[in-house]
């Protein structure tokens, strides 16, 4: 198991990640009309009594697009609320319909990536995943 | 001002949006490649579908996308995007413009009808505007670019309608109508309204369960 809170967060690696993968990702972010119409092709958001934290949007935007925004520049704390964006409030199921044809769940897996990167997961030893937020 | 808003610009305005389009068309041929295999494969034999196949076929597609999840918006969002597109491109008033620029012209709408489309173009700004504003789902991804946006969108629409009504002052709306556009066209390959393009590079060329093609190219 790894200890989330010893290692500091390695910014540079994040931004090598990110850099990498620039081209498509930023492409997605940047095209995303925020139209919120992949809603309700989420079955989380569905049976969350349509609670729009669910959206697939929105787990993008606040996940990868946080990351871009800050240029990988983030602290912990940070990550360890994507955490929770990332793994509890997507399963990574790819039902996720966009109009537009942005492949949400490329966004949220590279956004896991990073994550995994910095040693932030989910831990076997968490007593529930609501402990994630 | 107003003679460069008029003249110049309106070119260096043409110019930087369609080489920005070609720039951004190769640059998605740049990034992507094609891939090893393609879904569906190549050797599963695509049935052919006469006329009542294809309407049938389609229709029940729309009832399993955002036809059945959201119909007002589906609606709404087809209607303006293709009046975004028409109403320009076969005003009379810049075919005429056109002519005289450049000695050719498009096929003209009449102009009782393009007024009318501006009308519904502007009721579905409001409408967008609207959900923006009150339906907390859109809210919450909503930031200040996405109302620039859709100011951008807006503004070359109801400066026209202002302009054909001449209501206020006839040569400020025209001008600010002009720079409207202009501002509008050099947008569109650097900013969100690039999905002007990029829809159909993602709905044509990315391999993808939701490809409107067989998408034969990968990130």
């Amino acid at each position: 198991m790894s200890d989330q809170g010893a290692k500091p967060v390695d910014t540079k690696q994040i931004k090598e990640m990110l850099d990498r993968k620039e081209g498509k990702m930023k492409r997605y972010l940047s095209h995303c009309a925020h139209c919120s119409l992949c809603a309700e092709s989420c079955f989380l958001y569905m049976a969350h009594h349509k609670d729009p934290q669910y959206m697939p949007s929105y787990k993008a935007i606040s996940s990868l697009g946080k990351l871009y925004k800050k240029k990988g520049k983030v602290d912990r704390k940070l990550l360890t609320e994507m955490k929770g964006i990332v793994w509890r409030n997507c399963v990574l199921c790819g039902r996720c319909y966009c109009p537009i044809g942005i492949h949400i769940p490329s966004m949220i897996a590279f956004a896991r990536s990073v994550l995994r990167s910095q040693d932030v997961y989910p831990q076997l030893d968490e007593v529930s995943s609501e402990s994630w937020l | 001002m107003y003679n460069f808003i008029q003249g110049p610009l309106v070119s260096i305005a043409f110019v930087i949006f369609i080489l920005g389009l070609i720039f951004q068309f190769f640059q998605f041929f740049r990034l992507t490649k094609k891939k090893e295999w393609i879904y569906p494969p190549v050797d599963v034999k695509r049935e052919k579908k006469t006329a009542g196949k294809w309407i049938t076929f389609c229709l029940a597609s729309l009832n399993g996308t955002l036809w059945k999840t959201d119909p007002l918006v589906t609606i709404v969002t087809s209607v303006f995007h293709v009046f975004l597109i028409l109403v320009p491109v076969f005003l009379l008033g810049h075919n005429i413009l056109l002519n005289q620029s450049w000695g050719f012209s498009l096929w003209s709408l009449p102009e009782s009808m393009t007024d009318i489309l501006t009308g519904v173009v502007l009721i579905c700004v409001a409408f967008f505007l609207g959900r923006r504003l009150f339906l907390s789902r859109v809210r919450v991804i909503t930031s200040l670019y996405d109302y620039v946006v859709l100011l951008i969108a807006l503004a070359p629409f109801l400066t026209g309608y202002f302009a054909y009504h001449q209501w206020f002052h006839y040569d400020t709306v025209m001008t600010v109508h002009i720079l409207a556009g202009e501002v509008m066209l050099i947008t569109i390959p650097f900013t969100k309204l690039g999905h002007m393009l990029f829809f159909f590079l993602y709905r044509f060329f990315i391999g993808n369960e939701y490809s409107f093609a067989r998408g034969e190219r990968t990130w």
